[in-house]
Order: C-alpha cells, then sequence, then structure tokens
C-alpha cells in the first residue's frame, strides 16, 4: 500500500487533489497537511512513497519539507505542486530534491498523465528551468581553484548536457529522443540523472557552506 | 706752571710717502699759556701731526682756566684712569704753530677720534665748535669721531692754543667703558688728510650701526610677526624679539641726544639686556623643540631683578653692577648655546655645522667685546667682533627665514595633495552615494515588485485556482485557468527582467509544440538558425507570449486546422512571427472587416503598444496568417 504526504493549504485545492491522487493511486493512504508544521511532523512519523508539496504556505515554504524528505526519507519521491511557473519558484525546490513539478491550474487530466509520468521516472523540464540547470552547472564548472578536494566535482556528461541545450531550446522531450535517436525512456533517464545531480551538488555545496559558516564561527 | 719742557713725541700720519727719519720740531713753550706746543705746517708735504699731551685741568669755567695749574697729561686720557670718579669738566690745552700756512692757503682740522661724552674746542679763546649740550642730558658724542676745520683767520703765525673743555662721566657711572668719560690723542693737520680718516672712522662708529639697527630691526620685527602669527614657531617670535632689542641696543652707539638722564638711559639700557638673554635663551631652548616651566618664569623674573638691583645699587655703582650681570647673562646665554649645539649634534641634524659655526663665531665675538670693555682694551677687534655679532643674527635669521620657507612649500604641497585625496574622496563618496541611492531605489522597487506579486499569486491567484477546479462550467474553468495564466504572465511583467531573445524562443517554441501538439495539429517551427543576441524587455516578451497564445488559442479553437506552422525571423532589426494554419480561415462579418470574437482586436493593440504591427490575412481554403512584426531594439527599450 502507497502512502503519500499531500501538502497544501486551501482546503478546495486539497481535497480535489487528494481525489486525483486517489484516482492515480487507486487505493493509497494520504496523509493531508495544509501547514509546514503539520506537514514536518507527518514526515518524522509515517514513511511515505510520494509527497505532493506546495511551495507557497501561510507557516513557510514548502522548500523546507522537501529538504526534510530528501534528509530522513530519500526513496521518497517528492513532487511540487505550484501555481509558480518561473523558475526563480521552482528552481530551489528542484536542488532541495524535488523530482518535478506539477501546475495546479492545468486540467486535471494533464495533471493526471503529468503525475503518473513523474512516478513512473518521467519528471518534466521546462526550457527557464533547464537554462537555470546549465547555468548553474556552467558556473560550477568554472575555476573554483579553492576547493577541488573537499567538494565531491559532479558534473553533467555530454548527453546530458546536450539534452538540456535542447531542451533550453524548446524542444520536447520525444522530440529530443527522435533528433538523439534515443529511446523515450533514456531522455527520461537523462533528465533524472540530471535533478538528481543537481540535488547532489546542492547539497554538497550547502554542506561545504556549513563547513566554512562553522569555521567562520569558531 | 711748575713744570719743565715737557718731552714729547709727535708722529706723522698722512698719505705721502714721507720718510719716518722726518722728525719734527717741537716747541715748548714753557711758562704761560702754551704746556704743549707742535708744528704742522711746513716745507713738506702737508702731514698731520698726532697729539700725545696736553695740559688739562678740572673745571667749569667758560674758558681755560687760568687756576688751578693746569697738569700735563697724556692722551688719550682715560678718567677711570687718570682721575677715577671725576665727572668732568675737564679743560684739555694744546699748543700748536703753523708757520707758512698762508702762504699755502691749506685749511687746517682738527680731528679726535674718541671724546666722551662731549666737548667744545676753542682756538685761541674763539669757540669753534660745540658737540651738543653740555649738561645733563648731555649730548651722546662717546662714539662719534670729531672733525672741526680750524679758520685760517684763527691762526697766528706764532704759537696757537687749543682749548678743548669735556664734560663726561665716571666710569662707575655707566655702564660701558666706551661711555666713560675720556679724551683719545689729537690730531691735527690739513683738512684734507684727516678728513678720510674721520670718514672711515664715522662709518665704521656710526654708519655700521645704524644700518645693523635698520637690518635687525626690519628682520626682526618680521620674524616676531612670523612666530606670533604661528605659535607652534614660538622661536621665531623670541629670535624676532632679540634682533629688536639688539638693535635697541645698537641705536645706543649713534643715538645722540636722548630726553633723559645719563642715569636714567644707563639704567634703561641695562634694563634691556636680560630681556634680551632671554629672547635669545629661549629661542635657542625652542630652536632645539625643549620647554622649561621654570625658565619660562625665571627669566622674566630676571627681567625684574636686574633693572632693581640697579636702582636700588644707586647710579654709583651702576658700571660694578652691571658688570656682574652682564657676565651672569653672558653664561647663561652661553650654557643656552651649548645645549642647543648639544640637542642638535645628538640628533644629528643636518644645520648643526652651520648653527655651530655661527653661534661660535658670535660667543667669540661677546667675548671680545666683554674684554674690550671691561679690561678696557682697545683695538680695532673689537670694531669687527660689534659688528660680527649682528651680521651673525642676520645670518641665523635668514636660515630660519629658508627653514621657514621651506616648511611652508612642504605644507603648501602636503596640503594640495591633501586637497586632492580630499577631491578624490569626495568623488568617490557621492559617485558610491549616487550609486547606493541608485540600488536603494531599485531594492525597493524591486522588493514592491515581489510584494506585488506575492499577493497576487496568494490571493487571486488561490481564488482563481479554487475556480478551476470547483467550477462546474467548463466554460468558467477554462476562462479561470486564462485569468490565472494571463496574471502570471502580468507578475512577470512587473517582476521579470529583460529576456534573451533565444531563450524567449525557447519558452516560446515549448509552449506553442507542445499545445498543438496535444490538441492534435501538427507543428513546424522554425526559427533562425543564427547566433541571436537581442534582448526583450519583460513588457516585450509577455505581450509577445500573450498574442502568440492567443493565435495558438484560436488555431487549436476556431481554425480546425490540421497544420499550423510558426515562423520567427530577425527582418531589418524586427523581429517577426508569422503563425499560419491551414484551417479553415476567419469568417467575414457583414461589413467586410474580420470577426473581433477572435481576439483579433487585444492583438494588435498590444502590438501597437510595443510599436508594431499585427497583420491578420484570411480566406477560405488558405487558412490565416497572422504576421506580427516587432521593432527589436525599441521593443527592448520599452521596459
Amino acid at each position: 500500500m502507497m502512502n503519500i504526504l499531500l501538502l497544501e493549504d486551501l482546503p478546495q485545492i486539497r481535497a480535489w487533489l487528494s481525489s486525483l491522487v486517489m484516482q492515480v493511486f487507486p487505493g493509497a493512504q494520504i496523509a493531508e497537511a495544509a501547514r509546514v508544521h503539520d506537514a514536518l511532523g507527518l514526515v518524522s512519523a509515517i514513511k511515505f512513497d510520494l509527497a505532493l508539496v506546495d511551495l507557497g504556505l501561510p507557516d513557510g515554504s514548502g522548500v523546507d519539507v522537501v529538504t526534510a524528505l530528501r534528509e530522513h526519507q530519500p526513496e521518497t519521491q517528492s513532487v511540487v505542486v505550484t501555481i509558480h511557473d518561473d523558475d526563480e519558484h521552482l528552481f530551489p525546490a528542484l536542488q532541495a530534491g524535488a523530482f518535478g513539478y506539477i501546475l495546479k491550474e492545468q486540467a486535471r487530466e494533464l495533471i493526471v498523465e503529468q503525475l503518473q509520468r513523474i512516478s513512473q521516472g518521467e519528471p518534466p523540464l521546462s526550457p527557464s528551468i533547464a537554462r537555470r540547470v546549465m547555468a548553474y552547472f556552467t558556473a560550477k564548472a568554472k575555476p573554483q581553484a579553492a576547493s577541488p578536494s573537499t567538494m565531491p566535482l559532479v558534473s553533467l556528461t555530454d548527453r546530458e548536457t546536450e539534452v538540456l541545450l535542447r531542451v533550453a531550446k524548446g524542444y520536447t522531450l520525444p522530440e529530443i529522443g527522435l533528433q538523439l535517436s534515443l529511446s523515450r525512456h533514456t531522455i527520461a533517464d537523462y533528465v533524472k540523472q540530471i535533478y538528481r545531480k543537481l540535488n547532489v551538488s546542492s547539497r554538497a555545496e550547502a554542506a561545504l557552506e556549513a563547513q566554512r559558516m562553522g569555521l567562520f564561527g569558531r | 706752571m711748575q713744570r719743565a719742557c715737557h718731552p714729547l713725541t709727535a708722529r706723522r700720519r698722512g698719505h705721502g710717502p714721507v720718510g719716518a727719519s722726518l722728525t719734527w720740531l717741537l716747541q715748548c713753550v714753557l711758562p704761560l699759556l702754551m704746556g704743549l706746543q707742535v708744528s704742522v705746517a711746513g716745507a713738506q708735504p702737508p702731514q698731520s701731526v698726532r697729539v700725545h699731551a696736553a695740559q688739562a685741568v678740572v673745571s667749569d669755567s667758560v674758558s681755560f682756566p687760568a687756576a688751578p695749574a693746569p697738569q700735563v697729561v697724556d692722551l688719550p686720557d682715560d678718567w677711570s684712569l687718570s682721575r677715577p670718579g671725576s665727572n668732568g669738566p675737564v679743560w684739555y690745552r694744546v699748543g700748536f704753530t703753523a708757520p707758512g700756512l698762508a702762504e699755502r692757503g691749506e685749511l687746517l682740522a682738527l680731528y679726535i677720534e674718541h671724546v666722551c661724552t662731549n666737548l667744545e674746542v676753542y682756538l685761541n679763546g674763539q669757540l669753534l665748535h660745540r658737540g651738543g649740550r653740555m649738561h645733563e642730558p648731555i649730548t651722546q658724542n662717546c662714539n662719534h669721531p670729531q672733525l672741526i676745520s680750524l679758520p685760517a683767520g684763527l691762526i697766528t703765525e706764532g704759537t696757537n692754543a687749543l682749548d678743548i673743555k669735556v664734560v663726561g662721566h665716571a666710569l662707575a657711572r655707566v655702564s660701558s667703558r666706551q661711555r666713560a668719560g675720556g679724551l683719545s690723542a689729537l690730531d691735527i693737520g690739513p683738512l684734507s688728510v684727516l678728513e678720510p680718516v674721520y670718514a672711515r672712522q664715522r662709518a665704521l662708529n656710526v654708519t655700521v650701526p645704524q644700518a645693523v639697527s635698520a637690518t635687525l630691526l626690519l628682520m626682526g620685527s618680521f620674524m616676531f610677526v612670523l612666530g606670533w602669527m604661528n605659535r607652534r614657531e614660538s622661536h621665531l617670535a623670541y629670535f624676532g624679539a632679540l634682533s629688536v632689542g639688539w638693535a635697541i641696543v645698537e641705536s645706543r652707539l649713534w643715538l645722540r641726544d636722548l630726553p633723559i638722564d645719563n642715569a636714567v638711559s644707563e639704567l634703561l639700557l641695562c634694563a634691556m639686556l636680560p630681556l634680551l638673554a632671554m629672547a635669545c635663551i629661549q629661542f635657542l631652548l625652542r630652536y632645539a623643540q625643549y620647554r622649561s616651566r621654570l625658565l619660562d618664569i625665571a627669566l622674566p623674573l630676571q627681567c625684574l631683578v636686574v633693572p632693581a638691583s640697579l636702582l636700588l645699587a644707586g647710579p654709583e655703582r651702576l658700571n660694578l653692577l652691571a658688570s656682574f650681570w652682564y657676565a651672569m647673562l653672558a653664561l647663561q646665554t652661553l650654557a643656552a648655546a651649548a645645549f642647543y649645539l648639544r640637542t642638535q649634534y645628538h640628533s644629528r641634524t643636518r644645520s648643526f655645522w652651520p648653527m655651530a659655526l655661527l653661534l661660535g663665531i658670535a660667543c667669540v665675538a661677546l667675548l671680545v667685546e666683554y674684554l674690550s670693555q671691561h679690561l678696557g682694551v682697545r683695538s680695532p677687534w673689537s670694531h669687527v667682533a660689534r659688528i660680527a655679532t649682528p651680521v651673525m643674527m642676520v645670518l641665523v635669521g635668514l636660515r630660519l627665514l629658508q627653514q621657514q620657507g621651506r616648511a611652508l612649500q612642504v605644507a603648501e604641497q602636503s596640503n594640495a595633495q591633501l586637497e586632492q585625496r580630499i577631491r578624490e574622496a569626495t568623488t568617490e563618496i557621492e559617485r558610491n552615494f549616487a550609486q547606493l541611492a541608485e540600488l536603494r531605489v531599485e531594492k525597493v522597487t524591486e522588493r514592491e515588485r515581489k510584494r506585488i506579486a506575492a499577493d497576487l499569486h496568494d490571493d487571486l491567484g488561490a481564488k482563481l485556482l479554487t475556480i478551476v477546479h470547483t467550477s462546474e462550467s467548463e466554460r468558467i474553468s477554462t476562462l479561470a485557468r486564462e485569468a490565472l495564466e494571463e496574471m502570471r504572465l502580468s507578475v512577470r511583467g512587473l517582476t521579470g527582467k529583460p529576456v534573451q531573445l533565444i531563450d524567449a524562443l525557447g519558452d516560446w517554441r515549448a509552449e506553442v509544440v507542445s499545445r498543438l501538439r496535444q490538441a492534435g495539429i501538427e507543428a513546424d517551427w522554425q526559427t533562425p538558425a543564427d547566433e541571436l543576441t537581442q534582448t526583450l524587455s519583460a513588457r516585450a516578451f509577455v505581450q509577445t507570449t500573450r498574442i502568440l497564445r492567443e493565435s495558438v488559442s484560436n488555431v487549436i479553437k476556431h481554425s480546425s486546422a490540421t497544420h499550423c506552422s510558426v515562423g520567427c525571423s530577425i527582418v531589418d532589426g524586427d523581429l517577426q512571427v508569422v503563425v499560419h494554419d491551414n484551417g479553415k480561415g476567419i469568417p467575414m462579418e457583414v461589413d467586410g472587416r474580420l470577426d473581433r470574437g477572435h481576439g483579433m482586436s487585444s492583438m494588435k493593440q498590444r502590438a501597437k503598444q510595443l510599436q508594431g504591427q499585427c497583420l491578420v490575412e484570411s480566406g477560405p481554403g488558405y487558412g490565416t496568417v497572422i504576421r506580427l512584426t516587432l521593432p527589436l531594439n525599441r521593443a527592448t527599450e520599452a521596459a
């Protein structure tokens, strides 16, 4: 039986999402929360398979819940459900370990389809997010001679970069699969890998930053 | 009277290369009138004769007194030796003959190198010359050589009697031996011979001290003002005071008539000396960067003690006490000079040797002056010494001025540097401030936009979202969804930064192609292959996105098309977007215009706002073509 966390502050939307999740994952156990605080409590109590997390909540940001899930339940798939479609809002959540995102206002069928794809390991990737990811890794690839040993160097492969580049130009994933003569699953694997590397690199960076702060704080 | 012929010697004095072997016959006229007599004119070229002896008698009579009997004295006659304590007046008489004078038509003259304090000269009982007031306050002629021409008409062929009445002061009553009563040797001879001698002596005794006084006064007052203005340079003020004081003391050498008695003028002069010493000592100490509280009090106190002690001692002991104070003051000054030189030597300043030389010369000169005054040694060196001290002072003054000038220069330079630095700093601050202000405005604006955006998302977005998912009507859901998208775009236009055209094309392609595919319409997207460097303002991006979205919506909803191509290109710096479908086209209204229900007018309006245009062509079997042209640079600027 599947355990699913649903964090959403608007009751009606939460109910609607709940019914939607039941449709995609029949028989799943859904734990609902309206606030970050409640969600964090649930995370420490229940082991989830999937988490749908809204970002803008009354008592904070859903990114904290994503981070906590990544920390305590690395197996859980966190999916951001939001009305923010811009990379400003999404990128931090993806860095924190979110595996894909869903825009709430889309039609039910679309969301269902996307949710299914995500759960099957095919997260969506918009051009602006792709650009942001590329910029992130490009900046990191630039010589940071200060800490090559302390930081595990996570970098994208040429293929992953190629995929990102094409996504940024507006090509859909199936199109890219055709262009590169790759199967839909292989492309999806690249995207998954990109998400994973983004999270790993961000976490390493955060750890390094924390270490540095500790050193300074001494 | 009882005296017999007194053996006299006369030394010749003159220009001509006359043999020293020539002796002059001196006629001793024994009994009555003349005690002494010299012959000053002969067949030889004009010569002068120095008289080394004279009859002398102390008397205040109006003419050479008949009684008491005169004594024969050597000249120079220093009263302090020949008649200690006497204040005169003393009559002197010298006899001379000048044979053959009338034939040569030569004018004779009497030259007296030194007479103190004042004199009257009579020739054969006739008053020839009076040096000034003969009673207190007596005209001070001690430093003034005297040249009195002897009118030929008064000179007889026989023996002539030259009477000189001298008034003066006993040594005890004056502070300097120079002003003690006395008479030097007399020179009698042709005026032409004696005049240059007189002129030289006068220049040395009077003109030089006058020049020195003037110079010191000028320099001193200048330095004093300089030091007074700048308290950190107080040594300059003291040096100025020293110079001015010296000038005043020096004026006693050439200033003849004072409206005050000798006793008072001597007292005032003596009172000046501790002041001078104080100025000198303080100058040296301050110049060596040393300041002593004790001396600051002790030296002014001394300036009071000295005149007070002299006043108490009375005029008869003036010389004695003044000598004591001279010595004391000289020692103090010497000690200060030694102290100064020691500090300079230890700090190894470059000015040590020049200053040591100047101070050394001044000290030696002072010593010579002291010796000549108090031991009665009269030598040409005393003249040199008297001039050397003020000359050294002038040199020291010049040195100080040079230092001051250099310091001024340095100060000006550093001032200029400072000003330059301040100017730079000011510019920097202004620039920083402007940047800060700009930043702050940007920051505030940014924050405000973010707040509005967040509010829109949280309130409006949440409500619209609820409508989207709870409305029974599909139409309302769609409307609300569109409104939500619009709101999101508006927020982006509000907060967004300029967008790279190539990124915008990527976003548009992703949206257009996926929407058309979802609707089952074949999509064809064409973009320029070359690198694009242009940017779009957030507003232009948002508006263009809306126009594109509207076009695609129209294609999906109304055209029944199976294929749609979207081409983006750069034509003459304009962005051109052409959306072409193979649908049924837009139905014509009755008046021949295209249906407004398809949002055409809002598309056109938006294009117009960006200084572009949106053309719609449609026809049956042809489909619809929407041509959007945006001037890129202007659209970019329209932020």
